[in-house]
């Protein structure tokens, strides 16, 4: 029997807790969540350490190519932007539309390597390598961690690529969850740029 | 008290209070101003914005359950805060 004269946190509603819809599979959620937690710490550490030299970061930080980062940045944004434009074709049934935005955006996924390693190999050459300094250590475990996140997305659309090409009836649950992936490799990049290329 | 929190009268009224408070605290050289922490605030603060919009429409989180929303809007405005308190603290 329920009263009418129930406290105020009884009128909260419960259903909408769960409602709504995860784009992709829960279980990569999870896996996207808990890499966020671990880039965070990454983050803030990072933070912390600048703080205890900060004129050593701002001298390693007027080595970086603030273009390269420029041009990633909007490389990886742009990506984004077609894979989820693949996602919406192919939750509208229109799989020559999502393998078109899917091919747009895996050109400019693998762009980003492409100019990581552009930036990063004359600065091995010109002795600038992790152990060069505490900034280039984080630069290169964290670009470096990054890196290795966006060739698994690379991987990962690769495998939306060939379920939206070969599937008989694509799995869009599958197609999200490789979306969802990507863009967190986004916005990971975005607060890498902030932090690395940008902050002073 | 949850419910006080989530009301947006609440909500403009503590942001209002809090940017009264900074205001005054920059006036009375509250940390010796540079343009350095003028670009890392807005810098920091642009990214947080970027990610959240990410978050919000490129990952579909505007659609997704409660308990996701409050994971991925907690984790931004802790990183945030952590960020810009590590910053400010070593000034």
């Amino acid at each position: 029997m329920t009263s009418t004269n129930s406290p105020a946190v009884n009128l909260a509603k419960p259903a909408s807790a769960t409602s709504g819809r995860v784009s992709g599979e829960s279980s990569m959620w999870f896996f996207i969540i808990g890499d966020l937690f671990i880039f965070g710490a990454y983050f803030v550490s990072y933070m912390y350490y600048r703080g205890q030299d900060q004129q050593l970061f701002l001298e390693g930080q007027q080595h970086l190519d603030q273009w390269i980062g420029v041009v990633n940045t909007l490389v990886l944004l742009t990506s984004s932007l077609f894979v989820a434009l693949a996602a919406e074709g192919a939750r509208n049934g229109n799989r020559k539309t999502a393998l078109r935005m899917l091919t747009i955006a895996c050109a400019l996924g693998v762009l980003f390597p492409v100019l990581k390693m552009i930036e990063w190999l004359p600065k091995l050459d010109a002795g600038l390598t992790p152990g060069e300094s505490l900034f280039f250590m984080y630069y290169y475990l964290m670009t470096g961690l990054h890196l290795v996140h966006v060739i698994l997305g690379l991987i990962i659309l690769g495998f939306v690529f060939r379920e939206l090409k070969t599937a008989k009836h694509p799995n869009i649950g599958f197609v999200e969850t490789g979306a969802v992936y990507w863009h967190m490799v986004d916005l990971l990049w975005l607060l890498l740029f902030a932090l690395f290329y940008l902050m002073r | 008290m949850a419910e006080y929190l989530r009301n947006p009268l609440c909500q403009v009224w503590a942001f209002l209070s809090a940017m009264t408070l900074a205001s005054w605290w920059v006036s009375q050289g509250g940390f010796e101003f540079n343009v350095n922490v003028l670009v890392t605030v807005t810098v920091l603060l642009v990214s947080a914005l970027k990610v959240h919009l990410v978050v919000r429409y490129f990952m579909e989180v505007n659609v997704a359950p409660r308990w996701l929303k409050r994971t991925m809007n907690a984790w931004l405005i802790v990183l945030l805060a952590l960020l810009l308190g590590f910053y400010f603290f070593s000034l």
